[in-house]
C-alpha cells in the first residue's frame, strides 16, 4: 500500500506551507518522512528529501539524530504521547536541549524559563516544576513547541498541532507560530485537515489526496481560483461563520480513499462532479495551470461552464 | 473547453463495493490460526475430548477392574503404555481418564461461569449497594485458602453430610464454590467500564430496559476475556481433581482418574515407572494444551491487536 | 417573573417544544463524606426550543454543554432544575413512563465508532427502537429498517454487516438512521460531525437539514465548531463554564454579539479566506479556563475578559434579555 506517491514540493527559508488533506490523503505520512520516522512496517521506497543540499534518506543514524533536534523540529497532535508523563516540564525541555549538544546543561537550564516565558505559559518561573498533567491541553502544546524551538531549527513541522484545542486555544497557538516563524527566521510546514487554519497562517498551499499532490500553490490563489475540483469542492462543503445567505453546503459525494484499492486513472474520480471520460483511465501529470499554481486534473475548473449549477 | 457539471441528485442512495463480510469472530478465528501454540493446543484438546466421547462406548480392554493380564507388565505391542498394578490396561485407563478430565475441565467452567457471570454483570451495572455486597463477598472469598477449603467442601458434601455422592460433580461444585470469584470480578470489571459507552446510553435512549441492555449490549462485549477466563478455570480444576484424587481424596478406586492412576503407579516408580508416567504425562499436555489455547484466544480478542 | 424564567419562555417565541428551567447537574470528585468538591457542569441554565427549530448549543471544552444535552433527554439526573418536554416535566417522570418518552425524544451521538454496539448487526441496531417499543415486528420491522436506511443514504442491502465494516460518516448516518426509525419529534444532536472529514462533514449536515424538513425535526445542535452551529442553527445559546451567557438568533449572534465571551469566539474562528484572514486578529484571552470545581465569582468570564470592570467580580449579571429575543449575561452587553 503506498500511502505517498511521487511528492514533490519545495520550502524556502522563513515560508510557511500548509499541507490540506484529510484521513488517507497521505500528508501526516510526507511529514514523517521529512525526518525519517516513519512507523515500521512502512518505509521510504524511492525519492529524495534534500535538506540545505543534503539528502535525509541518505544520512546515516548519527548525522540523522542531529538533524532531527537541530535543524528540524515537530510538534504533534497529541502532546500528552510526546510529553513523558513521570517527568517534570522544565527537565523535559532542559533535555530536549542539551540532548543535542548546542547547549551545555547549564546553559540548558539558565534557558528554560525564559523559553517558557516566551510561549505564554504563565508563571513560567514556578511551572517549570510541573508535570505534564498538571498541564491544560493548549499549554502543553506550548511546552512542546517550547522545546521544538528550543534549539532554533530551521523547520518546524507542526502536525495537526491545533486539533484537539479549544477554538481559542487554536487562536493564539496559531498566532505564537506566527511570531516564533518571523522571529527565528523559520520555515514552517503546517499539516491540518482544516483550510481556515491554512488561509490564516500559511502563504503556500498543498493539497493532497490519496496519497498525491493534487494542488498546490500561494495561498491566495488556490483559495480565490481553486483548480482542482477536490479543492474547489473542499472549499464550498466547509459552513463560514460569515456567510450571509444560507446556501446548502456542496458535499463530496462518496467515501475517502482507500489506499489499498485505489481506482485506475485519476485517483479523485470516483467523487468528482466534473470528470470526462480520460479521468478514469489516466491518471493526470501534475501541470502548472496558472504562473505558481499547479493542479493535477485534465480537466480544471477554469474550463467548467457553471460550476454552481451542480448544486 | 467548456464542460457542463455532472447534476447530482439530493440524498443518494450510495452504491459502493463493501469488502467481504468480516464478523469479529471470524477476524478473531484468523489471528487463532497464525498462532502455532494455540493451534497445537487445539489439536491436543480436540484429541481430548474425542477420546473421551469414544472411551463412553469403546476401549480396547476394559477399563475398570477386569485384570487382562500380569501386573506391572511393561508396555509392549499389545498394550502400547503397558499394564498398572493391578493387571489393567493403561491405555484404556487413560482414554478413562479423558473423559473424566473433559467432565471436571468443562463442568467447572460452565458452573464458575453461571455463578459468576450474573454477580458480576449486577455488581458491575448497578454499582452502589448490590455492588458493595457482592463485592464484600469476592473480596472475602478471596481470602480464604482455596484448595484447602475445596478439600473439606468434598469431605463435607459427600462424607459428612451425604449430599452428594463421591464423584465427579461434588469436585465440580467444591472447586467451581471456590474459585467463582475469578469470573465474578473480571465480568464486574468489563460491566464497569461497558456501561459507560455511548453505546449503552445509545441503546437506553432506544428504549431498552435494563434486562435487555445487560443482555444484549454488555453481556456481548464481555464475551471475549469471559471465554478466556473460563478457558484458563479448565486447567485449574483438572489440577483440582488430580490433586485430590493423587490424595486419595478425589474419586474413589477404581475410577480412572489421572490423579488416581499417578497415586497408584507412585509406588511402583522404582521397577515400573510407565504407570505413573503415563497419566502424568497426560495430565501435563492436557494442561500445556489449554493454557496455550488461552493465551492464543486472549491475544485473538484483544482489539488493540485488531489489524 | 424572573429574568431566568424569561430565557426559558421569551414572549417574543411561539409556545415551546421543550422547556429547561434553572437546570443544575453537579458531578461529585473525590472521596470523603464532608466538604466532598464538586463539578459544576451546569449551573442553573434555562432555555426553550421551539418546535421545527434548530437551537445551536455552543462552547468550548468544559463549558457543561454536553452534560446539558444529556440531562435534558434524562441520560443524566439534573441535580435540580427541571425540563419540559410538551409541558411535561420530565424530571419528574421515571421508570416505564420515562422510557416511553424515548419514543418522541432521541439522540445523535458523538464518536461514530463508540456509540454503536460492535456485536450487533446494523439492521439490529436500527430495529432495537421498534423492537423495544413493540412498534413493529418481523418483516414489518425489516421493512421500516431498509426504508429508514434508505432515507439516510445507507444501501439497505447492507444490514446484516457489522459497525466496524463501515466508514465513520457510514457510522454517523447509521447512529441517525436509529434515532429516526421510530419518528420522534425532537432530536438532541451532540457533536454530530466533529469526529468526521470535512468532505464528510457536509454530507452529513445536509443530510441533517434534509431531515428536519422532510420530517419536521426539532433539532438541538451541540458543536464546539461555531461555523457549523451558525450554518445549522435558527437560534445560538453559547455557553461558559456552565452557565449559558448569549442567547439569540444565529445571525444577530454574528453580527453584533453582546457577551463579549462570543465576540472573543467569534474572532478565533478563522475563515477560509485569505485577504480576511489577513486584515483580521484574534482576541486573545488571558489565563486559561478556570476549573469548573472552583469557577469564578459573580460573572464567571471576569477572570480573563478584556472589558472586566469591578461590578464584574462582585455581581452576578443574570442572563436578561437586552434586545428583542436576545439574551444575555453581562453588565456591559455589546461594549467589546
Amino acid at each position: 500500500m503506498t500511502a505517498v506517491d511521487g511528492v514533490s514540493f519545495e520550502v524556502e527559508r522563513g515560508e510557511i506551507v500548509g499541507i490540506v488533506g484529510e484521513s488517507g490523503s497521505g500528508k501526516t505520512m510526507t511529514a514523517l518522512s521529512i525526518l525519517r520516522l516513519v512507523p515500521e512496517p512502512g518505509r521510504i521506497t524511492n525519492g529524495r528529501i534534500l535538506f540545505e543540499e543534503q539528502d535525509v534518506v541518505q544520512m546515516t543514524d548519527e548525522e540523522i539524530r542531529e538533524f532531527r533536534g537541530n535543524d528540524v523540529a515537530m510538534i504533534f497532535q497529541d502532546p500528552m504521547t510526546s510529553l513523558n508523563p513521570v517527568l517534570r516540564i522544565g527537565f523535559q525541555v532542559e533535555e530536549a536541549m542539551a540532548a543535542h549538544r548546542r547547549f551545555s546543561r547549564r546553559q540548558a537550564a539558565e534557558r528554560v524559563v525564559p523559553l517558557l516565558q516566551r510561549v505564554r505559559i504563565p508563571a513560567a518561573a514556578q511551572r517549570v516544576r510541573d508535570y505534564p498533567h498538571q498541564f491544560s491541553g493548549g499549554m502543553r502544546q506550548r511546552a512542546m513547541i517550547a522545546m521544538g524551538v528550543s534549539n532554533q531549527p530551521s523547520l518546524l513541522i507542526a502536525d495537526e498541532p491545533t486539533t484537539a484545542l479549544d477554538v481559542t486555544v487554536q487562536a493564539s497557538i496559531i498566532e505564537l507560530t506566527r511570531e516564533l516563524s518571523r522571529e527565528l527566521r523559520a520555515s514552517v510546514i503546517l499539516i491540518t485537515h482544516n483550510m481556515a487554519l491554512i488561509a490564516s497562517l500559511c502563504q503556500r498551499v498543498i493539497v493532497m489526496y490519496a496519497g498525491r499532490i493534487v494542488e498546490q500553490g500561494p495561498t491566495r490563489a488556490i483559495f480565490k481560483n481553486p483548480q482542482h475540483p477536490y479543492t474547489w469542492s473542499l472549499l464550498r462543503s466547509m459552513p463560514r461563520i460569515d456567510e450571509q445567505t444560507h446556501e446548502k453546503l456542496i458535499s463530496i459525494k462518496g467515501l475517502p480513499p482507500d489506499l489499498g484499492k485505489l481506482p485506475a486513472g485519476c485517483k479523485f474520480h470516483p467523487r468528482c462532479r466534473f470528470r470526462i471520460d480520460r479521468c478514469l483511465t489516466e491518471e493526470p501529470p501534475l501541470d502548472e495551470v496558472d504562473p505558481g499554481q499547479l493542479a493535477r486534473c485534465w480537466v480544471l475548473m477554469k474550463n467548467v461552464a457553471d460550476p454552481e449549477a451542480a448544486r | 473547453m467548456a464542460i457542463a457539471a455532472v447534476p447530482q441528485p439530493d440524498l443518494e442512495v450510495i452504491a459502493y463495493e463493501m469488502p467481504e463480510q468480516v464478523t469479529l469472530l471470524s477476524d478473531a478465528w484468523r489471528r487463532i490460526r497464525r498462532n502455532r501454540l494455540a493451534l497445537v493446543g487445539l489439536s491436543i484438546i480436540t484429541v481430548l475430548f474425542i477420546t473421551a466421547l469414544v472411551s463412553i462406548v469403546w476401549t480396547p480392554y476394559p477399563v475398570w477392574l477386569e485384570a487382562v493380564g500380569p501386573t506391572f507388565q511393561p508396555p509392549s505391542p499389545a498394550h502400547p503404555l503397558g499394564l498398572d498394578q493391578a493387571g489393567r490396561d493403561i491405555l484404556s485407563r487413560i482414554m478413562g481418564g479423558a473423559l473424566i478430565t473433559a467432565e471436571v475441565g468443562v463442568g467447572s467452567a460452565i458452573i464458575v461461569s453461571l455463578i459468576g457471570i450474573p454477580l458480576g454483570l449486577v455488581a458491575g451495572f448497578y454499582r452502589g449497594t448490590v455492588d458493595t455486597i457482592i463485592s464484600f463477598f469476592i473480596n472475602i472469598w478471596y481470602g480464604i485458602p482455596d484448595l484447602l477449603v475445596a478439600l473439606i467442601l468434598v469431605f463435607v458434601l459427600s462424607d459428612a453430610l451425604h449430599l452428594i455422592p463421591r464423584g465427579v460433580f461434588v469436585i465440580i461444585v467444591a472447586f467451581s464454590l471456590t474459585r467463582w470469584m475469578d469470573v465474578a470480578r473480571l465480568v464486574r470489571g468489563q460491566a464497569l467500564a461497558l456501561r459507560e459507552r455511548e453505546f449503552v446510553e445509545a441503546a437506553r435512549m432506544s428504549g431498552a430496559r435494563d434486562f435487555s441492555l445487560l443482555l444484549r449490549h454488555i453481556f456481548p462485549n464481555a464475551l471475549g476475556p469471559i471465554i478466556v477466563q473460563a478457558t484458563f478455570a479448565i486447567p485449574a480444576a483438572v489440577l483440582f481433581e488430580a490433586f485430590l484424587s493423587f490424595l486419595g481424596l478425589g474419586l474413589p478406586s477404581p475410577t480412572p482418574s489421572w490423579g488416581a492412576m499417578a497415586a497408584d503407579g507412585y509406588h511402583g516408580m522404582d521397577f515400573a515407572p510407565h504407570i505413573v508416567l503415563a497419566p502424568t504425562i497426560a495430565l501435563s499436555i492436557t494442561l500445556m494444551a489449554f493454557n496455550w489455547v488461552g493465551d492464543g484466544l486472549r491475544d485473538a480478542f484483544d482489539p488493540r491487536m485488531r489489524r | 417573573m424572573s429574568a431566568q424564567a424569561t430565557a426559558a419562555a421569551d414572549p417574543a417565541l411561539r409556545k415551546a417544544l421543550v422547556r429547561v428551567e434553572n437546570v443544575v447537574k453537579y458531578f461529585p470528585v473525590g472521596g470523603g463524606l464532608f466538604g466532598r468538591a464538586v463539578v459544576h457542569a451546569v449551573d442553573g441554565v434555562s432555555l426553550s426550543i421551539q418546535p421545527g427549530e434548530t437551537l445551536g448549543l455552543v462552547g468550548e471544552s468544559g463549558c457543561g454543554k454536553s452534560t446539558l444535552g444529556r440531562v435534558i433527554v434524562q441520560l443524566l439526573t439534573a441535580t435540580s432544575g427541571h425540563v419540559y418536554f410538551k409541558d411535561v416535566d420530565l424530571t419528574r417522570v421515571h421508570g416505564e413512563k420515562l422510557r416511553r418518552t424515548r419514543q418522541q425524544i432521541q439522540m445523535i451521538f458523538q464518536d461514530p465508532y463508540a456509540s454503536l454496539n460492535p456485536r450487533m448487526t446494523v439492521g439490529d441496531i436500527v430495529g432495537e427502537p421498534l423492537r423495544n417499543f413493540r412498534v413493529a415486528r418481523g418483516r414489518e420491522a425489516e421493512r421500516r429498517v431498509q426504508e429508514v436506511m434508505r432515507v439516510v443514504g445507507l444501501n439497505p442491502n447492507f444490514v446484516n454487516r457489522y459497525p466496524h465494516e463501515f466508514s465513520g460518516g457510514q457510522r454517523q448516518r447509521i447512529g441517525i438512521a436509529r434515532a429516526l426509525v421510530l419518528n420522534p419529534t425532537f432530536i438532541v444532536a451532540d457533536e454530530p460531525v466533529s469526529a468526521l472529514d470535512v468532505s464528510i462533514q457536509a454530507q452529513i449536515v445536509n443530510l441533517m437539514e434534509d431531515l428536519q424538513d422532510k420530517f419536521d425535526l426539532t433539532f438541538l445542535f451541540i458543536a464546539h465548531d461555531l461555523s457549523v452551529v451558525r450554518h445549522m442553527s435558527d437560534r445560538i445559546a453559547v455557553m461558559y463554564l456552565g452557565k449559558i451567557v448569549e442567547l439569540g438568533p444565529s445571525d444577530s449572534i454574528r453580527d453584533k454579539p453582546l457577551h463579549p465571551y462570543t465576540k472573543v469566539l467569534e474572532s478565533s474562528v478563522p475563515v477560509p479566506d485569505p485577504d480576511l484572514e489577513a486584515a483580521r486578529r484574534p482576541i486573545l484571552l488571558k489565563g486559561e479556563i478556570p476549573s469548573p470545581v472552583n469557577p469564578p465569582s459573580a460573572c464567571r468570564f471576569h477572570t480573563r475578559c478584556p472589558i472586566a470592570q469591578k461590578i464584574c467580580s462582585e455581581v452576578e449579571p443574570p442572563l436578561e434579555m437586552k434586545e428583542n429575543g436576545r439574551f444575555a449575561a453581562c453588565h456591559f452587553p455589546g461594549k467589546l
